[in-house]
């Protein structure tokens, strides 16, 4: 495998201007959809089909009575554990050498089992082509040395790309800076190759909480439920069984006599 | 946010014939192997249905894809740790027994009988885990609803169980034979199955805890306490254990089937 590569949102640098999300609609041929009316300046409500990258709107009351606005691009996480290409049964979700988690359009047949699998709600249903679709962190891009769409037209570096191990000390070193400067809410999310889901490969610099942004302060891997639930289904099936038995069983003379 | 899978109707139907499926085998697989000879129209009944079911799911499965000709992509891989990966399997392997097992049963010869009793031994298994895997394949989501008990498998097979008994009943009754020795073993044994399930549900909702308010208070509320557990738990188990003669035999199982399929709607059209 070749070095990770990763992508890292500095919350604090976003402007808001959605360069990214148009730059990704452009290269990924991303047809137009029905604005939503969504109470802010955000625009999808959230990821769809044909939205890859969103830039979220928050304004969040302050103790002195003013709005903080708070602006954060977000994307597929492209995580180190994958909920959806742990569910994908066709194979079709695959990690590729840089470590980013595509959907093959090819193989995918729309059973739709991913878009439940993703602990973000990042992978989305495409009913016109039958398929599910999700950022690629632009694959097509990446091979061919350029970054992806979004990193490359964001203004003020709010994006960046790159490999991992560098993005990390990178941010690592911009959120002790932040703190310094007296922004005692910010922290990074994702980053921790030990933390939730192994770390993700689209990490982030955020201003408040993560719940704030819309975010699980400890994002699952779905698939950690189903051996407690298969045991619980083994156990109960030993009961149903056994129940069964009891009601079928033959008790001498009744019903053996014509067997 | 999390995003739900837009699974409607057709797998509404899926788990729930799928349950019945897996249900009437290994209750006819179970009548077959300690039962008696009069307990044959239930153990044909349940094998021969069993077969017809699994054949209609894999077609509703099918059809439920996003581009149902890729259907046999889902046999280029196997991920022993995924449910919809192992399941899409074993409904092929779950479709053998049920076919051989239907077969063998036609015939009335004695050492195919034993030939028969044998393999469904084995069958059995697979009915177990063609009526849980549905619950499995929900808890492995990140939907907290269909995740957090850790139940949902242990739920439907209960349900599976249930209305898998109710359903051959029902054929019993249909085709009149529910005078004999067969049809009242199958109502002892869906008497302890609903008791179970009824078990089951009040776990899963104590453990499921704050994630069931759509189910229980929520616009899911009138079906689940009206069709699931009143008309279909209670009133059979109450007519079934106060032996009410007046009320006919066919109407529990019937009430049994209609929960069973409310209990499928509730859980899958819930995505909270």
């Amino acid at each position: 495998m070749a070095r990770t590569l990763a992508m890292f949102t500095d919350t604090s640098l976003c402007i808001g201007c959605r360069a990214c999300q148009v730059a990704c609609k452009q290269w990924n041929e991303l047809p137009m959809e029905e604005p939503q009316w969504t109470g802010s300046y955000q625009n999808q409500s959230h990821f769809t089909d044909k939205t890859y990258r969103l830039v979220r709107f928050i304004e969040k009351p302050q103790a002195n009575g003013e709005l903080q606005w708070l602006m954060m691009s977000d994307v597929c996480k492209h995580c180190a554990q994958a909920g959806c290409l742990q569910a994908c049964p066709t194979g079709a979700i695959y990690r590729t050498e840089y470590g980013t988690v595509n959907i093959n359009q090819d193989v995918c047949n729309g059973c739709r089992y991913c878009v439940s699998s993703c602990p973000f709600g990042v992978v989305a249903f495409n009913h016109d082509t039958g398929r599910a679709n999700k950022c690629t962190f632009c694959n097509d891009r990446i091979h061919n040395g350029l970054g992806p769409a979004c990193a490359k037209t964001c203004p003020t570096e709010s994006i960046q790309f790159g490999f991992r191990d560098e993005l990390a000390a990178k941010a690592e070193k911009r959120v002790a800076k932040l703190k310094e400067m007296g922004y005692s809410g910010a922290q990074l999310y994702g980053v921790d190759s030990n933390g939730p889901l192994g770390g993700l490969n689209a990490f982030f610099l955020l201003l408040d909480k993560p719940a704030t942004y819309n975010l699980p302060e400890k994002p699952l891997l779905p698939q950690r439920n189903v051996l407690v639930d298969s045991v619980l289904s083994v156990g109960a099936a030993l009961l149903v069984g056994v129940g069964a038995v009891v009601a079928f069983r033959d008790r001498g003379g009744k019903g053996a006599g014509d067997a | 946010m999390l995003k739900t899978p837009d699974w409607h109707m057709l797998i509404v139907w899926y788990f729930f014939l799928g349950g019945i499926a897996g249900g009437a085998y290994f209750t006819a697989a179970i009548a077959d192997n300690f039962g008696g000879a009069r307990d044959r129209s239930v153990v044909r009944t349940g094998y021969i249905l069993s077969l017809l079911m699994i054949g209609v799911c894999g077609m509703l499965l099918i059809l439920d894809l996003g581009t149902p000709s890729r259907f046999l992509n889902m046999m280029m891989h196997f991920k022993f740790w995924d449910p919809m990966s192992i399941g899409a399997w074993m409904l092929g392997v779950f479709g053998l027994f049920a076919f051989v097992s239907s077969a063998l049963s036609l015939s009335p010869d004695e050492g195919r009988a034993a030939l028969r009793r044998k393999i469904s031994l084995v069958g059995i298994i697979f009915g177990f885990f063609l009526a849980s895997y549905t619950g499995v394949l929900l808890s492995a989501t990140a939907l907290p609803f269909w995740s957090d008990a850790r139940l949902m498998g242990a739920l439907f097979l209960a349900s599976g169980a249930s209305t898998g008994m109710a359903a051959i009943s029902l054929l019993l009754y249909l085709s009149g034979d529910s005078a004999g020795e067969g049809f009242r073993k199958l109502k002892r044994a869906d008497r302890f199955a609903i008791l179970f399930e009824m078990a089951v549900l009040v776990l899963f909702l104590v453990l499921l805890g704050s994630a069931a308010a759509p189910l229980i208070s929520g616009p899911m509320a009138p079906l689940f306490w009206g069709g699931l557990v009143v008309l279909g738990l209670v009133i059979p188990l109450l007519v079934d254990v106060l032996g009410a003669r007046w009320v006919p035999a066919v109407i529990p199982a019937v009430l049994v089937l209609v929960g069973g399929f409310i209990l499928r709607y509730v859980v899958v059209m819930t995505h909270a």
